[in-house]
């Protein structure tokens, strides 16, 4: 293709193609400071390609390729060129992944115990993760956790922070100016702006941690906290998985050792502080 | 009024977790995984013992537990058919 | 009954009472593949109401094909639905905006019915939430 980027992120890494330079520009500077993969060599490839040959110049707009491909996807206009980039990577993770077990989930270290928070779209696991990477705890993901299937260690993920719409605001308050990418306004989604993990994340993107807590947020309701059984954790989680079934023995395994060694518990929160506040008395416990 | 003779895959052919009062199944033939409550161990368990008709697998199990509601049986191979985790002769 | 963690002792070996469950009750649950939960991540997805193959049909209450102009039908949508919009139908049956919301019931049964190979079906499909 015409304009290429290649990235490495955490043990994952990509190729990315598009007819057009403005969305790699983009990808670039937001991951700034990231390596590029050794030896060249790259496990997935996104396309960002026209729709129709004419559509590169005439209203252009950005149809997702790559290795995996998802039928009914609909094109994006080239000004959300980065969000295609960032759904492209996504897709690739989502539909092709077979070396660890896929967790659609924000993961955090802190002191080598990691903790996973998994839930729909618009739980707040982002928004979460974001300014607990900016309380003192390691941002390993904001979308993927990746569990070893041999050791049942996380591995890091870390990709650019999906924010969205009031998020945006939150972590313009929080984080530096330069870690952002630009404001995408009427995406599919919303509006989303990505953040880039702090320098920290970045560096430690090759050490992985043991799971601690399982964690299932739910945002906007009265603080609560439950213990979530073994079973429904495990329920749970599958249906968080894009690739359980199709590891088959080795992902029933690793999810059973997972859910049997790591409690789990569901927390409903009305703010993202309240939230902070809750699993830093996690954390406390942990450590206890 | 002998029924169909219902068969279930030997152990090894599942792996089988317990996870707070709960079992997680996954059949190696399949490569699906179930989660089951009782009396679907149970079931698979007396299963093990050969192929049995309904009435042959509630002597079965009859033998072992106190229960009443012999009628639901039927419902819980229905399930348990369904699933792939047994099947009849 | 939960006391240990051997997998192999799951069965009391003492006797016990069996709870055989009720005829409508669930005790076995398939694990199914699932998409749903990171749908929103990777499918910028759409459904068009109804699909190319629809030829400028309308759409009855059930969601069936029929004839253009069939009264009681709807007519086709001037624009896909997107894959919220869509969700939010399903679940609470609130129109989505610009639609009718008389029509919004034939909208939302047509999408149900949608089979693998038409138009939207993968769209639909990774909106499912597990039972």
């Amino acid at each position: 293709m015409r304009h290429r980027l290649a990235l490495q992120i955490g043990p994952v890494a990509f190729r990315i193609g598009s007819a057009w330079r403005s969305p790699l520009d983009a990808l670039a500077r937001l991951y700034a400071g990231y390596p590029a993969p050794a030896d060249g060599l790259c496990d997935f490839t996104v396309r960002l390609e026209p729709e129709r040959p004419w559509r590169r110049f005439l209203r252009p707009s950005v149809a997702i390729r790559g290795d995996y491909v998802l039928p009914d996807a609909a094109p994006l206009a080239l000004a959300h060129g980065l969000l295609a980039a960032e759904m492209g990577m996504n897709l690739q993770m989502a539909l092709g992944q077979r070396t660890w077990l896929l967790l659609h989930a924000a993961t955090v270290e802190k002191d080598g115990r990691a903790i996973v928070m998994t839930g729909e779209s618009g739980a707040g696991k982002s928004t979460l993760a974001a300014l607990l990477g900016e309380r003192g705890w390691r941002l390993m993901g904001d979308e993927f956790a990746l569990l070893d299937l041999a050791s049942g260690a996380l591995l890091p993920f870390p990709r650019a922070i999906s924010l969205k719409n009031g998020a945006i605001g939150v972590m313009e308050a929080e984080a530096a100016a330069d870690r952002f990418g630009p404001r995408l306004a009427g995406t599919p989604k919303g509006d989303i702006r990505h953040l880039r993990p702090n320098a920290e994340a970045i560096a430690r993107m090759g050490e992985g941690a043991r799971p601690a807590l399982i964690l299932f947020p739910r945002f906007g309701s009265a603080a609560a906290v439950r213990g979530v059984g073994q079973a429904e954790a495990f329920m749970r989680l599958t249906q968080a998985s894009t690739n359980y079934v199709a590891l088959g023995r080795r992902g029933f395994d690793a999810l059973a050792n997972l859910v049997r060694g790591v409690p789990a518990l569901a927390i409903d929160y009305p703010d993202t502080e309240t939230a902070v506040g809750l699993i830093a008395d996690f954390r406390r416990e942990l450590a206890a | 009024m002998a029924g169909s003779r219902y068969i279930a895959d030997p152990e090894s052919a599942v792996t089988k977790v317990a996870l707070d009062g709960l079992a997680v199944l996954f059949h190696e033939p399949s490569g699906m995984t179930h989660i089951v409550a009782s009396p679907a161990p149970e079931i698979l368990d007396a299963l093990q013992q050969g192929p049995a008709d309904a009435a042959e697998l509630l002597r079965r199990l009859h033998a072992r537990f106190d229960f009443e509601g012999d009628e639901a049986i039927h419902a819980r191979l229905g399930e348990l058919e369904a699933a792939g985790l047994v099947r009849r002769a | 009954m939960s006391g240990t963690d051997d997998s192999n002792a799951f069965v009391p070996s003492r006797r016990t009472v069996l709870v055989l469950g009720a005829a409508a009750a669930s005790t076995v649950v398939t694990v199914r593949p699932a998409l749903a939960q990171t749908a929103g991540s990777v499918l910028n997805c759409e459904i068009p109401v109804p699909g190319p193959h629809a030829g400028g049909s309308y759409i009855a209450p059930d969601g069936s094909l029929v004839a253009p102009g069939t009264p009681g039908a709807a007519p086709p949508l001037a624009r896909p639905l997107r894959g919220e919009e869509v969700k939010t139908l399903l679940r609470s049956g609130a129109s989505p905006a610009g639609v009718d919301p008389s029509a919004a019931q034939a909208y939302a049964n047509y999408i149900r019915r949608l089979q693998a190979g038409m138009s939207g079906f993968t769209c639909y499909a990774s909106l499912q939430m597990p039972r």
